[in-house]
């Protein structure tokens, strides 16, 4: 654990997806975050903001969709993750870098056993003991009861929630360094919701994993997170430590934080975030914020995004008029 | 509110599937009145029960037991609901913006279609009433020409509540119309949801999130395994609940609003 070494360091990265005729349209530009060893960093932001692109640049599964990392740097441990082969992507995904998916539902395979489904996830690694019992083990670790009837059992037989558990066991068979869990709680109840946070707070405490967890609901990532990450039109605008985050210092921060339900009085006003997210491939010169901006002044509509203020590591913004932010 | 007139009754309703030894009774023996432009909320967990009274209430699965009326006329006759009209008058948002919309019908063809059976007009009068609403759900016209899945998940939403809203409804069911969408476009949902409650319109609101139901709504009923474990204001019910499983529901909300409840529980 040396402390010049991040665990993962996202520089400046663009992600682009070819079309025909060699055209290339950019997804994700000015992408910029870190993560220590075992730190729980959040990041939110609007669908189609590319925080799921993010993460598949980080377990090398962009290709899959004819996507790849176009600019920038996506440094797994000082490992440039651009420049590494199928081969020892094999030894990083999977095993040293956990993927939890979106979809709980649709997670694990619907015609294997949960014991078989471990047993897969644990034939890809080293370990003592049979597979039963580290398979057991790993259910233990995701706090599921009746292990022995729920090892027996097909994914349709479960809850989404214990659905969830397992795809998390899953990906904690190797105990990876850093675990990426994908709008995990996504269509599942605020119940369960809660006890899946918690769940993956213990994991992050016992193991010392770290979780980059990704959400478009800023109050649960406030509540879980050490760091929190926000995105808007594939640019990172805002990152930050939580506790400085409660004073956002972006506008589309601000916006998101008032359209919070959670703080708003009961029929009060909301506020909303004008207009919608910049089309991909129909960005504007200047800030991709600024037409829905309530601070836009003429320097935002030219020349390229702002670059996010300060030292990594920070509390960051990238607003040209941040220290206007709640002046008006 | 209690000068109100009341819209709709729903009397000791029960919902069994199947039957023998498997069945399930999903909804058991719940009453609920919903008066004029009044906003209820119904909350619960995944398997509550919730959807199933939703269904029944806007009259697409008939009771085992149990009667619903509106403006006092026995909504089913048998397996058969509305026979005697008003089925325009409840109108109903389902959860999934993906599926509930034709993928090859536009926004403006999805409301002109449903104006036209509603309100027996035009294509032309069908599709100036369809632009008409689709602008007040905040769907200019260039995205009402757009097919469904160029649309977010927020605008198919609002696109489905034009819909709902093209038969001039009196009572508006959403069942869990927010939990699919994310944060900023379920703000501008309940915005809007809240100018149709000036409006005069009744609201039910289903869902698990009860930041949602305490937002919107003005009084709630807590469902868990088919039966209404509390009811009553909800602020009432949010400041001071009295069931244990209201308290853990509320605890579980991230952020603010369950914070209070927790503190509570460790208590």
């Amino acid at each position: 654990m040396t402390s010049d070494v991040k665990l993962l360091d996202i520089n400046n990265v663009a992600i682009g997806i070819e079309r025909r005729k060699r055209e290339t349209l950019v997804l994700v530009r000015e992408a910029n975050f870190d993560v220590n060893y075992g730190e729980m960093v959040g990041i939110v932001g609007e669908s189609g903001s590319g925080k799921t692109m993010i993460c598949r640049s980080i377990i090398g599964t962009l290709q899959r969709r004819g996507a790849s990392v176009i600019g920038g740097e996506v440094l797994f441990e000082g490992l440039d993750l651009r420049t590494i082969n199928e081969a020892k992507w094999k030894s990083l995904r999977g095993k040293v870098i956990g993927y939890v998916p979106q979809s709980a539902l649709a997670g694990p395979n619907p015609v294997l056993t949960i014991e078989k489904q471990l047993a897969e996830a644990l034939s890809q690694v080293d370990g003592e003991g049979s597979m039963k019992n580290r398979s057991k083990e790993l259910l233990d670790l995701v706090k599921i009861r009746r292990v022995d009837t729920v090892m027996k059992q097909y994914p349709y037989q479960l809850s989404g929630g214990m659905r969830q558990r397992v795809m998390i066991a899953c990906a904690l068979a190797s105990r990876p360094k850093l675990l990426i869990a994908d709008e995990p709680t996504t269509g599942l109840d605020v119940t369960v919701q809660s006890q899946i946070m918690e769940l993956l707070r213990e994991i992050r405490r016992d193991l010392g994993t770290a979780i980059i967890l990704i959400s478009h609901d800023l109050a649960l990532v406030d509540e879980v997170c050490d760091k929190i990450v926000v995105m808007h039109a594939g640019a990172t605008v805002e990152v930050g430590p939580t506790s400085s985050m409660a004073k956002p210092r972006h506008p589309y921060t601000v916006a998101l934080n008032s359209s919070r339900i959670d703080v708003a009085k009961p029929g009060g006003e909301l506020i909303t975030i004008k207009g919608n997210p910049p089309s991909v491939g129909q960005w504007n010169p200047g800030c991709r914020f600024a037409e829905r901006c309530d601070y836009v002044q003429p320097d935002c509509l030219v020349g390229d995004h702002p670059a996010l203020s300060g030292k990594k590591g920070d509390h960051q913004s990238a607003c040209l008029h941040a220290d206007k932010i709640g002046k008006i | 509110m209690s000068k109100r007139d009341v819209l709709m009754e729903v009397e000791n309703v029960s919902v069994t599937f199947g039957s023998g030894s498997n069945s399930v009774e999903a909804v058991k023996n719940c009453s609920l009145t919903v008066h004029e432009g009044e906003p209820i909320g119904i909350v619960g967990e995944s398997g509550s029960g919730k959807s199933t009274l939703a269904r029944v209430m806007a009259g697409l699965q008939p009771p085992s037991a149990g009667e619903i009326r509106f403006r006092g006329d026995n909504v089913f006759k048998g397996n058969k609901s509305f026979q005697s009209g008003n089925r325009n008058q409840v109108q109903m948002v389902f959860q999934d913006p993906y599926g509930s919309l034709n993928p090859q019908l536009n926004g403006l063809s999805a409301v002109a279609e449903a104006v036209r059976f509603h309100a027996k007009v035009g294509k032309d009068e069908a599709e100036q009433k369809a632009l008409e609403l689709l602008e007040r759900m905040g769907i200019g016209r260039l995205d009402a020409l757009k097919q469904p899945r160029q649309l977010s998940g927020g605008q198919r939403q609002r696109v489905s509540v034009a819909r709902a809203l093209s038969a001039s409804p009196s009572v508006l069911l959403a069942d869990e119309p927010t939990s699919a969408i994310d944060q900023s476009a379920q703000a501008q949902l309940l915005k809007l949801f809240l100018g149709l409650l000036n409006d005069g319109l009744a609201i039910v609101l289903v869902s698990h999130d009860l930041g949602v139901i305490r937002y919107l709504t003005k009084r709630v009923y807590v469902m868990k395994d088919g039966v209404f474990v509390e009811s009553g204001d909800t602020e009432t019910v949010f400041n001071d609940p009295q069931e244990d499983y209201t308290k853990m529901l509320l605890a579980s909300i991230p952020g603010e609003l369950g914070k209070a409840a927790r503190a509570k529980l460790k208590k």
